[in-house]
């Protein structure tokens, strides 16, 4: 590139909280940076681009990319973490067009001239929803419809009532003929969330009758269990979590270690049991972090399941709209129908909770291109979608899988590649990365751990984000500050599980698994082969990787905007999100903007990334979610809602040691 | 766990107060030990006092911790290192109200059953009766 040209550069990266994916079309001076004051507004009477870069570990002006002597180089500018270039530690360097520019948690690439074309990754629809009949995922559907219409307007559900304004009338909802109920308490998904939350209702003191879970599976756990089972965590394997995590306990006593220990003592198994509590004694410093079973969890929330009637107060639903009434309640207009049968009615609820958990299922751009393109469905999948024929196939004819992703279900499937292995040794992994990854994530005076390019946690935020000060700072942090400090804490990582780290080394080794950098132009099916195009740094040019499928393990983040009850909810009330698309939430959970005189509306879960914690998608933060809406809410005196003195927790956790209802 | 400075204290005192003294009881009693005083009380008293400074020390060392957390083994480590200073304090500071030479054996075995009292109650009770004592690094008000 030629200084006289000014020509545009473009700036990629996948934003570290939300890993959606950010372009800039920007002129040369670029000057990055934490703080815009903090960087010059011209230098050399130019103007420069300044690019906003949030996080800890990025300096105020960290670096300047100018021209000198017609190549584009980038000065560091004293930082005080440095920068990366390609994965290599650099001063000043001479930048090439492709070239991965890494800043604290950031990842930019920066392209121009020919490279410059519309990629790929601008495309929006990039997600694959959940089918709103069979609740699975499914690459066809398009998610569930926010209005159903039918033939004639009089037949619009929800009803032209709903349309424009704000609040709606109890009296047009009874005259619809539709079947109308009315509630005190009602969640909307009926998932893990939902039910921890009607379970600490229930421990507080609220009554099954005044309660109603508004779901599509009869099971809470049930879309939960076939994301693990679909992304290989077969109910034997343990799961990513702690042992007081325990979504049928709220008290984290007796944790799944003291529960799993317990077993095996009565199996006189002695050196397992010892095993468990050495592992929650010592982890995660002296042993590995000990984790659940995910059969255990889903045993556990089934006994639970009983104890505080959960059946009693499910209600099978798909949710289209959500409204204020005129006397201080919400509406609910949901479709209780099958594909066959039609039926609608209405809810009438004091308070909300709603916890709806994943819009949609992120995919990665350029094989979702690929996949409409070609329409095949077979040989590029993304994790989370059933694909347990790829290890039958590859266990039968062997061949290559390309891994994009490295984050824990990335880490999922190489086990059960490795597993299948045994059986047929000619099955090979290329694992593709964006680029090298020689160092992992700094806060303050602590690092993130990093082995061969993966970065360890032991769960999918530091531990302090759940209950210790890290909970606390984010907490009091204002919206820019969150920003920075989930940048730094979040990001893509692994569990150190000594098996796993292993098997990358014996693959590594052994030379059935590759690790390759670069990034993807197309994919395109050749033969009988996919052919991944990749630009690789090391050879400055475009190779192809030839493999017989590829997995997208890159994750599950989605906008809420992409779930249309949710859509419609933002939309009409105007409601505003935070800076990672979510909804906005004050410290108690409550979309504020839905107070309807003393009617209140929470959120929970995935959906509420963002706001004042950071592990909203987990099973205690769930918990802590629960237990702060129901804090706000006994502070404002709802009905049948107990605070909890020392003592009814003690003789409620007893009922639970005893497996007797709460309100016995 | 995950403690913060303020939970630290909240709960140390609150401990101290509580499974400390209750532990402590038989021995200021004369039930366990050599003879009826007001000593094993007092020196619980240190024990807490001089808890509520190396609580400072700890809450930095944590700040070197990616996940910010704080190891059951470390609170074991933690339990013997102030075992250790603290009959070596006795032995060369005359602490008021308490003679250099208190019988050594005696004060093991009182701080071994507080000890592990209430390291038991920080896993079992304090979560049973404080739902949401966890979620707040141990504080409690
Ligand atoms: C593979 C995987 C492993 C995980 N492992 C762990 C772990 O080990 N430990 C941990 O703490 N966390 C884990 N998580 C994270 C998290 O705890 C779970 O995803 C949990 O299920 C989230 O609960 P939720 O209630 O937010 O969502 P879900 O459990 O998914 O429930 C949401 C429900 O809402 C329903 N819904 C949505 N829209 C509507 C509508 N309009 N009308 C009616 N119903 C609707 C959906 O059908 C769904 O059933 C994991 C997540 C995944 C995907």
């Amino acid at each position: 590139m030629n200084s006289s040209q000014r020509q545009e550069v473009k700036l990629s990266w996948e934003d570290p909280v939300t890993s959606e994916y950010q372009n800039l079309l920007v002129q040369i001076p670029i000057a990055l940076g934490r703080q815009l004051n903090q960087m010059p507004g011209e230098i050399a009477q130019r103007q420069v681009s300044r690019v906003v870069l949030n996080s800890s570990a990025v300096s105020r002006y960290h670096a300047l990319i100018d021209w000198e002597n017609n190549s584009c180089v980038i000065r560091d500018r004293n930082s005080k973490n440095g920068i990366l270039i390609n994965g290599q530690r650099r001063k000043n360097t001479i930048l090439e067009s492709g070239d991965v520019i890494e800043i604290g948690p950031y990842e930019i690439i920066i392209t121009w001239g020919g490279d410059n074309k519309k990629s790929i990754f601008e495309t929006n629809r990039s997600q694959i929803f959940f089918n709103p009949i069979t609740n699975s995922l499914d690459s066809e559907s398009e998610g569930i419809p926010s209005v159903v219409t039918t033939a004639s307007e009089s037949d619009r559900f929800p009803p032209p009532e709903f349309a424009t304004p704000l609040q709606v009338s109890l009296q047009d909802i009874y005259t619809s003929g539709l079947s109308v109920d009315e509630i005190d308490y009602l969640t909307i998904g009926a998932g893990i969330g939902s039910f921890v939350f009607v379970d600490c209702l229930r421990i507080f003191g609220v009554t099954a009758d005044k309660i109603i879970a508004l779901g599509i599976d009869r099971k809470p756990y049930s879309r939960y269990k076939q994301l693990c089972l679909n992304s290989q965590i077969p109910l034997k394997e343990r799961l990513r979590s702690n042992s007081d995590s325990c979504p049928d306990n709220i008290w984290g006593f007796p944790s799944y270690a003291w529960r799993e220990a317990w077993h095996d003592l009565l199996r006189l198994r002695l050196f397992d049991a010892i095993g468990n509590l050495w592992q929650v004694f010592a982890e995660p410093t002296l042993a590995q972090t000990y984790t659940p079973r995910a059969g255990n969890v889903f045993d556990s929330i089934d006994r639970e399941i009983k104890r505080i009637g959960w059946e009693k107060m499910y209600r099978y639903g798909r949710v289209l709209a959500i409204r204020k009434t005129t006397d201080g309640r919400y509406a609910i207009a949901y479709s209780r129908g099958t594909r066959d049968k039609r039926e609608r009615a209405f809810l009438i609820a004091n308070y909300l909770y709603l916890a709806t958990g994943y819009p949609a299922i992120k995919f990665l751009p350029d094989l979702q291109a690929y996949r409409e393109e070609t329409q095949d469905f077979q040989s590029v999948v993304n994790a989370y979608e059933a694909h347990d024929y790829v290890y039958e196939n590859l266990k039968k004819r062997g061949g290559t899988v390309l891994i994009r992703g490295r984050g824990i279900v990335a880490s999922r499937i190489i086990q059960r590649i490795y597993e299948t292995r045994r059986d047929n040794p000619n099955i090979g992994v290329i694992h593709l990365m964006r680029s090298p990854k020689p160092k992992g994530n700094q806060f303050k005076k602590a690092e993130r751990f990093v082995e061969n390019h993966f970065e360890f946690q032991p769960f999918n935020w530091p531990k302090a984000c759940w209950g210790g000060d890290l909970r606390f700072q984010l907490e009091r942090a204002d919206s820019q500050q969150r920003q920075s400090l989930i940048a730094d804490w979040g990001g893509t990582t692994t569990a150190a599980r000594k098996d796993w780290r292993d098997t990358i080394d014996e693959g590594l080794r052994e030379g059935w698994y590759k690790i390759e950098f670069g990034q993807v132009e197309k994919v395109e099916k050749e033969a009988d082969f996919l052919i991944t195009y990749i630009k690789n740094k090391n050879f400055k040019s475009t190779i192809h990787l030839q493999t017989d499928y590829i997995i997208d393990a890159t994750g599950l983040d989605a906008d809420v905007k992409v779930s249309p009850l949710l859509n419609d909810l933002v939309t009409h009330y105007n409601l505003p999100l935070n800076f990672a698309g979510r909804l906005a939430v004050s410290n108690d959970f409550e979309i504020e903007q839905m107070r309807n005189s003393t009617g209140k509306i929470y959120a929970a879960g995935a959906i509420t990334l963002g706001g004042p914690y950071a592990a909203v998608d987990s099973f205690l933060g769930l918990q802590y979610t629960a237990l702060r809406a129901i804090e706000s809410l006994a502070a404002s005196r709802s009905p049948g809602l107990k605070k909890l003195s020392p003592l009814n927790s003690f003789q409620q956790w007893l009922k639970w040691l005893n497996n007797r209802s709460p309100d016995e | 766990m995950t403690p913060t400075l303020l939970g630290r204290w909240q709960t140390r005192i609150v401990l101290f107060a509580t499974v400390g003294a209750l532990f402590t009881l038989p021995f200021a009693l004369g039930i366990v030990g050599p003879d009826a005083s007001g000593i094993p009380f007092l020196v619980l008293f240190y024990l807490a006092l001089l808890g509520l400074i190396w609580d400072v020390l700890y809450n930095y060392l944590q700040q070197f911790r990616w996940d910010r957390d704080w190891p059951a083994v470390f609170q074991l480590i933690a339990g013997l290192w102030e075992a250790i200073f603290f009959s070596y304090l006795v032995e060369f500071i005359d602490l008021p109200g308490l003679e250099p030479g208190v019988p050594l054996q005696w004060f093991a075995i009182h701080y071994s059953l507080v000890w592990l009292g209430m390291f038991a109650a920080t896993h079992t009770l304090m979560r049973i009766l404080f739902p949401y004592w966890r979620f707040n690094g141990g504080q409690l008000f």
